[in-house]
């Protein structure tokens, strides 16, 4: 017997029973549909003993027969919302051979309804939004929908972004940061052109390159999000990593993304397609070793630990990784229990802006074990290890989607990132 | 530091004197100038250090 829950049928998305059974040294999904059969999707391969990554997490499986069809957050829902993510276009410049917003145009929003739902989905002071798409930059009018976002208080503006339009021009960067923008996730996925050829169609490290400067050059902090693909960049995740801290100050971290089959998928996905939570930790834990310090990467305590990890370190002057949170296995997971919305927003905001170029490094020295050398490198130099897993038709756990923070905004309705993009396979 | 005052050890009745000294905080080893003892090496944390610098470093490093 395993856990159960609820999850969908990958054909019809009705919602059906399921368990999580521990078989073969991994752990999978099991359901079956009255009408299309049964279904078998690998969750966790091993690699981290299951049980001690969720801790005490979980509660009672939720009996709602209205989740996920009906949804728009509810009072079964267990987390508020950390980052609310609005999508402005869905044109895009790229044809990506995954992509969840499945983008392939459609009306444009116009500006006036996204003000009007920028408006209805902040609360002033507090509210972290992520500009999506499509491809946001796009849009002639992001610099004023950024402004849009700040005018009504949002206190953070993200953009999720490939970074080809910021490649082009610095005063594009400018402008943006000039409007309020505080961070840039910028689509990133290799070191090598060869993986931006197989997975966006053609090389874009050199543009990749050129966007990043351009964002330093305006303070704007850029976390680089590979979609991780097995087969075409699980073996770069240690070169990401490396790169990315190499570029430190202006690149603030590393958000790996492990490929979801949501929207646009190039077929029904097998279990060789996926690349599940723990296969990533230990990859990137074994790729690099020497930069990134073992046991320091952290099951998620905003939303569910099997959605995501995170890692808080700050780069040294010898370049390397400095741990800031505690080993894993020191309690750090399980007893501490979760943390709110408010928390983490917090937490991710503080490491992913830039902090103005004051109060740099006044220290006599450049160690850390100085207090003053320690805080102001803390600020400039921070630098996150993160990673989120969505959740698509094949291994969807309505226990996990509980716990989600990150929301979609749709004209009023702040709907779980993964309910909202569900999307069932062909049969 | 503690401005123009000397202060003077409870137990050994020294003045205490600036020193750089070593410190464990959240799992860190840090060391800032404190004023210690040069007897008995009890250290005077100035509510200035505690709630300044100390609360910044503990702020930064503060988990989710």
């Amino acid at each position: 017997m395993g856990r159960r829950t609820y999850s969908v049928c990958p054909v019809c998305l009705k919602r059906i029973p399921a368990e999580r059974v521990d078989e073969d040294g991994g752990t999978f999904l099991h359901k079956a549909c009255p009408e299309h059969g049964a279904f078998r999707t690998i969750l966790w391969r091993g690699r981290t003993d299951l049980d001690a990554w969720i801790g005490n997490a979980e509660g009672a499986p939720l009996e709602s027969p209205r989740c996920p069809e009906a949804c728009g957050l509810c009072p079964d829902h267990l987390q508020g919302t950390c980052c609310v993510l609005l999508e402005v276009t869905k044109r895009c410049d790229l044809a990506c051979r995954f992509c969840f917003a499945d983008g392939g145009g459609g009306a444009e929003p116009a500006f006036g309804d996204l003000e009007a739902q920028l408006r209805q989905l902040a609360v002033p002071g507090k509210t972290l939004v992520q500009l999506s798409g499509g491809e946001p930059t796009t849009r002639a009018d992001l610099p004023e929908l950024v402004a849009a976002a700040k005018a009504v208080g949002c206190r953070y503006v993200q953009l999720n972004s490939n970074g080809l339009r910021l490649a082009e021009d610095a005063g594009y960067a400018r402008a943006l940061a000039d409007a309020g923008l505080s961070f840039v996730f910028m689509q990133f996925d290799g070191t090598d052109d060869a993986i931006h050829a197989r997975l966006r169609g053609r090389p874009l490290l050199a543009a990749k390159r050129r966007a990043i400067e351009h964002c330093a050059a305006s303070n704007l902090g850029v976390t680089l999000v590979p979609t991780v693909v097995p087969g075409v960049n699980t073996h770069d995740l240690g070169g990401i990593l490396r790169l990315a801290v190499s570029l430190a100050p202006a690149v603030r971290g590393v958000h790996f993304q492990p490929v979801s089959h949501l929207g646009r998928i190039p077929a029904p996905p097998t279990d060789e397609l996926r690349f599940t939570l723990d296969e990533l930790l230990a990859g990137l834990e074994r790729q690099a070793e020497g930069l990134l310090p073992p046991g320091r990467l952290l099951p998620s305590h905003c939303d569910h630990p099997m959605c995501g990890f995170h890692g808080d370190f700050v780069v040294g002057p010898d370049g390397r990784l400095a741990p800031l949170s505690r080993p894993r296995g020191a309690g750090s997971e399980g007893c501490c229990g979760p943390a709110t919305a408010d928390q983490n927003r917090a937490f991710v905001a503080r490491r992913w802006l830039r902090p103005l170029p004051v109060k740099l490094e006044e220290a006599c020295c450049q160690d850390l074990r100085d207090l003053d050398y320690f805080s102001s490198r803390v600020q400039t130099h921070g630098f996150t290890v993160t990673a989120m897993a969505f959740q698509d038709a094949g291994n969807l756990d309505l226990e996990r989607l509980r716990r989600c923070s990150l929301h979609v905004f749709d004209h009023g309705r702040f709907v779980p990132f993964c309910a909202y993009y569900l999307s069932g396979f062909p049969s | 530091m503690a401005g123009e005052r000397t202060l003077i050890c409870h137990s050994c009745q020294l003045a205490l004197e600036p020193r750089k000294t070593d410190f464990t905080y959240l799992g860190h080893t840090f060391y800032a100038d404190m004023l210690r003892c040069p007897g008995c090496g009890e250290v005077f944390i100035p509510e200035e250090l505690a709630k300044g610098r100390i609360a910044e470093v503990e702020m930064q490093m503060e988990d989710k």
